[in-house]
């Protein structure tokens, strides 16, 4: 029935009035009523600017560490990381996590993020676009290239969600809020109590369905074709909701990562979702930055692990790919109110599906300054080399997703130059 | 424009672009008497795609570039003649600067790739569509004149609303009453505009921008937009400072309830009282937006009035309830608002006390309410400039951080300097702008619940540019009222005035106005552009009615409806061609109602609302919390999807067999039709349920559909094969579902239930299948 009026929309030239189906639509429609299997994407942001220099990039050199010193710097294989286990608040420290996730991890050190203010920062990060607001977030992105029939095809907790108007942006702030939902057609959510009789609800999504064919074949302005179309695909997609409540935990936990991870697994679990963006702010540290850093860096780490755990549990671990970033870095030096303002250089970190770990990319110098880097090679290179920066990695990102190509990326390019693109960045 | 009056300007314009071609000083002038309009060509492209974006930054009065010899003018800040005006002197910069040259080429080209010493250094690459936007303007200055390229401005292309279909006088009277005031339109306000057309609807909308409803909407769109409501915290402290309100924030803990004996009750009603209390502190700055807008007063008064609005409980908070209490109606009501002048601040520490010329507080409209203060509060690091991105944002419509420009290696210009704010140019090109502003806020000092207002120990920082606003310094006599001072030149700046317009069109669409398109390879790149100057066209218009029209908010609303881009509902004939469909992507309002517009509606049609799209799942349903959540959603998710079928579920539950059970008259759904009426049994009963049909489509969507319509066809034919279908199942019961009867618990409630054909149940399920619909759900 779906599949009948999702061509309409093709032979009625609905272009790219979500959701868009690609050449490969009847492969796609054949499976369409299955959930979700993956790959699931996640972001986590560290929101308000990370101190990377007590993570993954460590320095203790001029002065840029009041915490640790050059010598002190810790290794798990290829990883660097910077000590923090004595001063760690809470969640998980460096130590812990590179000891579990080292060989997994690829380390991106030395990213140029151009600017250092929060709002271009977030959106050129959450794009590979700077200087634009109709971009679409790379969650989003691969949300609607990958999964455009998921009733929650891309979860944002925050951070910049910018969808490009091609698929929904789905709110979940609370998991027992999808239970609710979860049997529309019930009253009060019983499965067992129906509104309708099941011949009226058949009777009604015939019409339903009779009544989106009459629209598409008439002709519409742009907005009403995407409204018309959005709106069909929530309406049928939300049934499939009912998958997720039988992966709603009894017991959800208490830590804020840990519930935006809950709500992210469930509905991947269910073949709802196709990625998800998690993010906790407060990072941004201008007064008394140690003391922030070392308990909002092992709270944000906690959460990596906890999502990353728990897909084990669900047994879709293998199929997460994991970015986590933040939209700028800190400075090399202090404050007077011990704290450190806005830095345009920092790093990311990847794990999961097709991401060869125990490597890393890129770096900074001693004074904390980006060192270019041939493309072609990923080899530092001083004077020859490129300046990474974030549309470098969304390209990256892009082709490791597979849409690199999708028209709906075309729609938004990116303009790397091909002699520009990160050669074998996964690995 | 006409071919020939666009050529003939062009001629004009390359007249006066020979002049300076041949080396004068003297920038081109018109000939005295002949207001000649600067050439399409500059301002198409020339000054859209390079000078506004890439030149004007710095090489402005005030700017980083404003000592160099390249100084250019900033036509959004003025209007009329002066516009043009500016837009002449700007093409003779370009002119001039584009005719000197330096070792056979032009010095503006060499300039822009950041030859020649140029302070912004290289500002286009010379392979960019804007480089060769400007090459071509350089070939025309010191060429021959060759035939424009001015693909933005096509002559030959039709009228922007051509084959675009306009609401019918009805429908744009429902989405008005519906948009502005929660309700259907009235009979006669129907009669009225049947029988006279569009020239009623502005004394209809003169109504009903006096109903009550029309000023909670505009106070929920304005809080969309200002987001005051979000202060975090209990606003009892957060808003009212222990330093200077100390003893009377805390007034609902000892306030006297001993009249209530019931202890458990009195407890409630103390709850209920800090309640009332804090929502009304939240509330104060929307109801100034709305004081404003109910009293007709010049909406400037966001940024000039000199009061504020206080209810009774929040003038006890402020310690001045028994100087104001013969103000109210009401003296006990918690929301009724009254405009007061508060006096200067005292503080605990009387070397602190609030300096005042007129011993009052400096009230600046909403600048200086302490909720908004509060809600963009300042860091130690900060420094105000928060403030000022939300001050520009919200009171001149720009986006300061748009300007935040990519530098080739920021940390590099923040290293190299010891004030990179002051000294590199990178980032002097924004601070110059915001640092003044945020001076002005400078004794707004104080963080987090220590409240607002307080000045920095040791002074204002002296690595920062001075106070001020855009090039103009502040009178050191003038700092006690800073923000008053920053109001009044911002009702001055034409930029405020279209703000406010562009501020209106986003609470009727729920949506921005259009920006300008950048990406100059886009191939759809002059549609792109196209849409956005006839938005632009409108806007401008409207503001410059708003700016003669005393800045009367209601008008503004009021040339919104009756624009083109209001009235919009669909095309003649499919837009085939992507050029076409990428000028009219964004147009027509289709927007998807928000939790409370959606309630609202639910309440005009059924008669009351749904009561369920609050809290978590009004969340869920795209609504927002003025905090973390500012931006509500515009398109259904999965998630939305399923809200909306529980609500077309249960509103049908509720409603269908309640209607059914009144007397036929009072009826708003069934008026016409009875259960007894089966369809198939004969002509007659077809006929009744068609007009059945054809009443609720109006009713619930709308729509006003001919009995022998498609639409009504298809609906009748849902309400047939379900009473068919039921005829067929054994088993079924004879009487509406337990969940949906009418006075489930009285006696008789039963009886009152009694479906035996089916017909309610059916019934329920047309009404389900219309609550689902595009033209419910959106407007």
């Amino acid at each position: 029935m779906r599949r009948d009026f999702l061509k309409m929309c093709g032979l009625a030239g609905l272009g790219l009035a979500a959701p868009y189906r690609g050449p490969d639509a009847a492969a796609a429609d054949a499976k369409k009523d299955e959930p979700y299997a993956g790959p699931f994407y996640v972001v986590f942001n560290a929101s308000g600017g990370w101190d990377t220099t007590y993570l993954m990039d460590p320095k203790g050199v001029n002065g840029i560490n009041r915490l640790y010193k050059d010598g002190d710097i810790l290794t798990k294989g290829a990883h660097k990381y910077a000590p923090i286990k004595a001063h760690a608040k809470g969640g998980m420290c460096n130590e812990d996590f590179y000891a579990e996730f080292g060989d997994e991890l690829l380390t991106f050190n030395g990213l140029d993020y151009s600017v250092n203010n929060h709002s271009p920062g977030a959106r050129y990060m959450a794009t590979g676009k700077l200087d634009s607001l109709a971009y679409p977030t790379f969650a989003a992105l691969v949300a609607a290239c990958r999964g455009p029939d998921c009733p929650l095809a891309f979860l944002t907790f925050g951070n910049y969600s910018a969808t490009g108007n091609l698929v929904a942006m789905s709110r979940v702030p609370y998991l027992p809020s999808l239970r609710n939902i979860a049997n529309a057609d019930g009253v009060g959510g019983n499965e067992k109590s129906p509104y309708h009789d099941k011949f009226a609800l058949d009777r009604i999504e015939r019409a339903l369905q009779e009544e989106h064919e009459a629209v598409a074949a008439s002709p519409l302005l742009p907005r009403a074709e995407r409204a018309e179309n959005m709106l069909y695909a929530a309406q049928v997609n939300s049934k499939a909701l009912q998958r997720v409540t039988q992966y709603i935990p009894a017991q959800i936990p208490k830590e804020r990562m840990a519930q935006q991870a809950e709500i992210a697994l469930a509905s991947f679990k269910a073949g709802v979702c196709v990625s998800a963006n998690l993010t906790i702010g407060q990072f941004d540290s201008h007064a008394n930055n140690d003391p922030d850093q070392m308990k909002l860096i092992p709270e944000f780490l906690a959460g990596i692990a906890y999502l990353v755990r728990r897909a084990g549990e669900l047994k879709i671990r293998e199929q997460l790919v994991v970015v986590v970033q933040s939209e700028m870095g800190r400075t090399p030096n202090y404050n007077a109110g011990n704290g450190k303002d806005h830095w345009s250089i920092g790093s990311a970190l990847f794990l999961g599906k097709g991401i060869k770990g125990n490597r890393v990319v890129g770096a900074t110098d001693d004074k904390q300054f980006a060192v270019p880097l041939d493309p072609a090679t990923l080899k530092l290179d001083k004077d020859r080399g490129v300046r990474v920066r974030p549309e470098h990695v969304h390209e990256a990102l892009r082709e490791h997703a597979g849409v690199a190509d999708h028209p709906l990326s075309k729609k938004f390019p990116l303009g790397v130059p091909d002699k520009e693109r990160l050669k074998g960045f996964w690995g | 424009m006409s071919l020939p009056t666009r050529t003939l300007l062009f001629a004009a314009a390359l007249g006066g672009l020979a002049t300076v071609a041949h080396g004068q000083d003297k920038p081109a002038a018109p000939p005295a008497g002949c207001a000649a309009a600067a050439d399409n060509f500059f301002e198409d492209e020339v000054w859209a795609k390079v000078g506004v974006r890439s030149c004007l930054t710095c090489h402005r009065k005030g700017g980083d570039g404003e000592d160099s010899a390249f100084v250019l003018q900033d036509p959004r800040k003025v209007d009329g003649a002066a516009r043009d005006a500016a837009m002449r002197h700007n093409r003779a910069a370009f002119a001039k600067m584009a005719a000197a040259k330096e070792k056979d080429k032009s010095r503006l080209l060499l300039k822009v790739v950041g030859d020649l010493d140029h302070g912004g250094n290289d500002v286009l690459k010379p392979d960019s569509a804007a480089y060769r936007t400007l090459a071509e303007f350089v070939r025309r200055v010191t060429g021959p004149a060759a035939k424009t390229t001015d693909v933005a401005g096509d002559p030959k292309a039709p009228p922007f609303f051509d084959g675009v279909v306009m609401l019918d006088n009805r429908r744009l009277l429902r989405r008005v009453t519906l948009s502005l005031a929660g309700r259907l339109p009235t009979e006669a306000e129907l009669a009225s505009i049947n029988k006279l057309g569009l020239a009623v609807l502005p004394a209809i909308l003169d109504a009903v921008m006096k109903e009550e409803a029309f000023y909670d909407r505009v106070r929920e769109g304005f809080n969309d937009v200002f987001l005051t409501l979000g202060v975090d915290g209990n606003p009892d402290q957060t808003v009212l400072s222990y330093e200077h309100f100390g003893t009377t924030r805390g007034w609902y803990q000892k306030h006297d309830l001993s009249h209530i004996k019931d202890e458990a009750e009195r407890k409630r009603a103390g709850y209920k009282l800090a309640d009332d209390y804090r929502k009304a502190l939240l509330a104060e700055p929307m109801k100034l937006v709305e004081y404003i807008v109910r009293n007709d007063r010049p909406f400037t008064e966001v940024v000039t009035a000199d009061y504020m609005m206080v209810s009774p409980y929040t003038a006890r908070g402020y310690g001045i309830f028994d100087e104001v209490k013969g103000k109210f109606k009401n003296p006990d009501d918690p929301f009724e608002f009254v405009p007061v002048r508060l006096k200067a601040l005292a503080s605990r520490n009387k070397a602190e006390n609030q300096e005042s010329a007129t011993g009052f507080y400096p009230h600046a409209g909403l600048l200086g309410t302490f909720q908004y203060l509060a809600r963009y509060p300042t860091t130690e690091t900060n420094r105000n400039r928060l403030r000022v991105r939300m001050y520009y944002q919200h009171f001149l419509g720009v986006d300061v951080l748009e300007l935040a420009a990519r530098v080739s290696d920021a940390a590099a210009a923040t290293a190299k300097f010891p004030i990179p704010t002051m000294q590199a140019a990178e980032c002097v090109v924004c601070h110059k702008t915001i640092d003044p502003v945020a001076g002005l806020y400078q004794d707004f000092w104080r963080f987090a619940d220590q409240g607002v207002f307080g000045k920095r120990k040791g002074g204002w920082f002296k690595d920062m540019f001075g106070p001020g606003f855009e090039g103009e310094d502040l009178p050191p006599g003038e700092r006690w009222r800073a923000l008053q001072w920053l109001g009044e030149r911002t009702a001055k700046d034409p930029r405020f005035a279209v703000a406010m317009t562009e501020h209106a069109y986003y609470v009727l669409t729920g949506r921005k106005v259009l920006l300008p398109p950048k990406d100059l390879e886009d191939p759809l790149y002059a549609a792109r552009l196209r849409a956005y100057r006839e938005q632009r066209k409108a806007v401008e218009a409207i503001a410059a009615r708003f700016a003669k029209n005393n800045f009367n908010m209601k008008g503004v609303f009021k040339d919104w409806v009756a624009s083109d881009f209001y009235r919009v509902d669909g095309v003649a004939t499919a837009l085939k061609d992507p050029c076409r469909r990428a000028e009219l992507d964004d147009v027509g309002v289709v927007r998807m109602l928000s939790p409370e517009q959606l309630e609202r509606k639910v309440a005009a049609v059924f008669g009351e609302k749904w009561g369920r799209l609050q809290g978590e799942l009004g969340m869920l349903y795209g609504g927002i919390d003025s905090k973390e959540v500012t931006e509500r959603a515009t398109d259904p998710s999965g998630a939305m999807g399923a809200i909306q079928r529980i609500l077309s579920n249960d509103v049908a539950c509720k409603a269908v067999a309640r209607d059914f059970a009144k007397p036929a008259a009072e009826r708003r759904l069934f008026p016409g039709i009875e259960p007894s009426v089966v369809p198939g049994v004969s002509a007659d009963n077809d006929k009744a349920i068609r007009a059945a049909i054809v009443h609720l489509h109006e009713r619930v969507l709308g729509r006003y559909d001919a009995p022998d319509s498609p639409e009504v066809d298809r609906t009748f034919k849902l309400l047939a094969g379900i009473v068919a279908d039921a005829k067929n199942q054994k088993g079924i019961e004879k009487r509406e579902a337990y969940a949906c009867r009418p006075d489930r618990d009285a006696p008789n409630a039963a009886a009152k239930a009694d479906d035996p054909h089916y017909t309610i149940r059916a019934w329920r399920g047309v009404v389900t299948y219309l609550l689902r619909r595009s033209e419910f759900l959106y407007e």
